[in-house]
């Protein structure tokens, strides 16, 4: 970050920004400010937000979990990719809408795109643990593959480099919670990947933070030689965080394409449009918190949000010009926001002394 | 400090260049095999009329139709009557690998000096644009004929350079002093390329008399051109000038890498930062530099490929620069190496069109090899395993492990990062 600026002063920067923009907005509905505010208030903008944060979220919490380690997984958005177009196919061909063993197909789908990002994270760990891969190549890697392979698997299947559409899943509305004025309509009817969520970010902020394998987690990417000694195998840590990554990532992928989506266009940047490299940003920014990751990846879902809402009313301003708002708003938050200091052993090789 | 630094570059290079050449060689047949099984494999979930039966399960796809299309299809297939090296499939990957050079380079300047640019592609996009932009406008007031062309096309790259150096800046700054990770950096500013070009087409350059997205053409005689008798037809937008100019900017590169005072603080930076920071070299202007250079590169790929391959600039840019990395890491970032490795690239680029008609296997194909060959030259610690497993390997082939020969000198690249601070 820029010297002199601190977390905090950035923060109270854009806080004091914030609520000039409120004033102006509630004193002048019919300005600019009054009609992005309404934007950004209304409930459509926060249903969405909570929907598009789930990749990001949960690719974040991966992200925290491999990079603690010791492990840069760059690779992420490969992770996110593989998964979404994995789980909407598997969906198709079990053929969706029906169910089987009473478990709608989706749920398999999701099973499936958890399983292959899984399998992909292993690959990359082998690849970085057992081979000692420069981690940031072999990352880019596992994304251009994913690039690569959402295509083609997709025209094998649909002769199209996009998916057919399997529809999404149906909201899952907890009753008397739901009624909850303001809230309950945000958090206790929504689709379930929203409630996955929640749950993988409590657990990982649980596990990192509270049992002994969180510390040996932190120990493998901090101080790899004193968990050595300490009688720890640190491959096989990193092989856990890495795999979990993997696992997270899967959720994030399978639940945004089967929850959000419905459908996954593999051309180009493919629908994942780079969130797990967001994810990264997200983790940066929230220096390796998983609850702070979850409020990062709310801003950045929210931006995305507001700006499909602001192309929807057809502003003046063009629109291709308000889909960068979140890219910018990524550069702006990792160059003036918080030195990020890096686990100590982050992406280097740990070799112990024994072979 | 600076010979014997300078020294111990030279050694490391020649002590690895043998080996780095057998890794790119061995990471390129096992993506091959990797690759094939893939095709294989998925074949037995396409539909297909004909196919192999094995126990019940018909696989359609047959990987050496697939690689014969994917690398002869790509020559115009000598092998076959009738063959002249001017057919259209032959022109295409050499245009293709002309504009790969330009994108490889990008990344080897980038790597050398430490940096990662994963936003060639984003520089390439913005370059292209301002070329064409220019080169349409520049176009009302020059005269038309030779005239035009010797003006028109030098002024067409350097725009390119300038607005992708340009671009490339960006990130080299906020890496340089707001320690901004420039791999994050660079991949957003891809999204915002996309994003700053489109609404800069639709609010002013967009062609109208043209569905497509994207500019007006510039004048016939912009775009760079053929040489004639050489044999490739003008239709088939590949000119032997770009080439040359693409293989004499590789050497001029690899000459500065090499020979120059300022390559040499480059390749130090990139090495041992501490080191160049220690001999002088201001750290930080050498990050902007370098990016700045990377981006002009990539820029200078994005106007080659509106002035020789589009004669306009097209809204749906192909993945040029994401290419350019592999290349580059093909080529151990060395830039003579990236010749060879962009050649290869065109012929896997031209060579998927080819397999896309001739077969039923899906072109992104291509796009799948290159990511595997990325990741094989990522791990030559696998290919040194199998290598010392079945081959006996004198010591002098194992300097970069732990014990081998250069590690006496106390201070080899490797040495260097795992040392305890």
């Amino acid at each position: 970050m820029i010297d002199g600026l601190s977390r905090w002063t950035v923060i109270a920067i854009t806080a004091s920004v914030a609520v000039l923009w409120i004033a102006l907005g509630v004193v002048f509905p019919d300005s600019w400010a009054g009609v992005t505010l309404s934007v950004a208030a209304s409930p459509g903008t926060h249903t969405a937000m909570l929907r598009l944060a789930v990749p990001i979220a949960l690719a974040a919490i991966g992200g925290i979990f491999a990079e603690k380690s010791g492990v840069i997984n760059i690779g992420i958005e490969g992770l996110l990719i593989v998964s979404a177009f994995s789980a909407v196919i598997v969906t198709f061909w079990l053929g969706s809408g029906e169910s089987t063993f009473a478990v709608s197909h989706h749920w398999w789908g999701l099973l499936a795109g958890v399983l292959v990002s899984t399998l992909f994270a292993l690959l990359f760990a082998v690849v970085c643990i057992e081979y000692k891969a420069d981690q940031i190549i072999a990352g880019l890697a596992l994304w251009l593959i994913a690039l690569g392979l959402a295509p083609f698997v997709s025209r094998i299947v649909f002769d199209s480099p996009n998916t057919g559409n399997v529809g999404t899943f149906d909201n899952v509305t907890i009753p008397v919670l739901s009624e909850i004025p303001l809230l309950g309509y945000l958090l206790f009817d929504t689709p379930p990947q929203v409630y996955l969520m929640f749950g993988a970010v409590l657990v990982g902020w649980y596990v990192l933070n509270w049992t002994s394998f969180g510390r040996w987690v932190v120990a493998s990417g901090e101080n790899p030689k004193a968990l050595d000694t300490a009688g720890v195998d640190v491959r096989k840590v990193r092989y856990a965080a890495v795999i979990l990554s993997g696992v997270f990532a899967g959720l994030g992928g399978a639940g945004f394409a089967l929850g959000q989506l419905g459908t996954f266009a593999g051309g180009g940047e493919t629908d994942m449009q780079g969130r797990g490299f967001i994810a990264i940003a997200t983790y940066l920014f929230a220096n390796y918190h998983p609850l702070g990751a979850l409020a990062g990846s709310f801003l950045f879902a929210g931006l995305d949000a507001f700006q499909l809402r602001i192309q929807n009313i057809g502003y003046a301003v063009p629109s291709e010009l308000i889909r960068t708002i979140p890219y910018v708003t990524v550069i702006l938050v990792i160059t003036f926001v918080g030195k990020t200091r890096l686990p100590d052993a982050a992406g280097e090789n740990y070799e112990s002394g024994e072979d | 400090m600076r010979q014997r630094l300078e020294a111990l570059l030279e050694r490391l290079v020649r002590a690895s260049i043998v080996e780095r050449i057998a890794i790119s060689i061995a990471a390129l047949f096992a993506s091959i095999l990797v690759g094939g099984v893939l095709v294989f494999v998925s074949g037995a979930f396409a539909s297909c009329q004909t196919g192999l039966n094995v126990a019940g399960w018909t696989f359609c796809y047959n990987p050496m139709q697939v690689y014969y299309e994917l690398f002869l299809g790509a020559l115009g297939h000598p092998l076959e009557g009738g063959w002249s090296p001017g057919n259209h499939r032959l022109a295409t990957t050499l245009q293709q690998t002309t504009l790969l050079i330009f994108t490889g380079l990008s990344f080897a300047v980038a790597y050398r000096a430490g940096l990662f640019n994963i936003g060639t592609q984003g520089q390439l996009v913005v370059g292209g644009l301002a070329t064409a932009v220019t080169v349409v406008y520049a176009s009302l007031v020059v005269p038309s004929g030779v005239v035009g062309t010797v003006v028109l096309i030098p002024l067409g790259v350097l725009a390119g350079a300038v607005a992708g150096g340009f671009f490339g800046a960006i990130p080299g700054a906020l890496k340089a002093y707001a320690d901004a990770n420039e791999v994050i950096t660079t991949i957003m500013l891809n999204f915002v390329a996309v994003g700053i070009t489109s609404t800069l087409l639709s609010w002013q350059f967009q062609d109208p008399d043209s569905p497509n997205p994207g500019t007006r053409r510039i004048p016939e005689y912009a775009e760079i051109p053929n040489i004639p008798l050489v044999g490739f037809s003008s239709r088939a937008n590949f000119s032997l000038l770009a080439l040359a100019f693409a293989i004499a900017l590789m050497i001029g590169i690899a000459w500065l890498l090499a020979r120059t005072s300022f390559g040499y603080e480059l390749r130090t930076s990139g090495v041992q930062p501490e080191a160049a920071a220690y001999s002088g070299v201001d750290e930080k202007r050498m990050i902007v530099t370098s990016m700045t250079l990377s981006g002009a590169l990539g820029g200078i790929g994005g106007a080659l490929w509106v002035l020789m391959q589009h004669g306009r600039w097209l809204e749906s840019v192909p993945p040029l620069g994401f290419d350019g990395i592999a290349v580059s890491i093909l080529a151990a970032n060395n830039p003579l190496g990236i010749g060879v490795s962009a050649l290869l690239f065109g012929v896997l680029d031209s060579g998927s069109s080819a397999i896309g008609t001739a077969t039923a296997v899906p072109p992104e194909l291509v796009g799948i090899l290159s990511g595997l060959i990325i990741l094989f030259v990522a791990m030559p610690e696998f290919f040194r395993m199998i290598g010392t497993r079945y081959v006996e390997v004198g010591s002098s082939d194992l300097v970069r492990t732990d014990g081998g020969e250069l590690a006496e000198d106390g201070a080899t690249a490797d040495d260097g990062g795992e040392r305890d601070d």
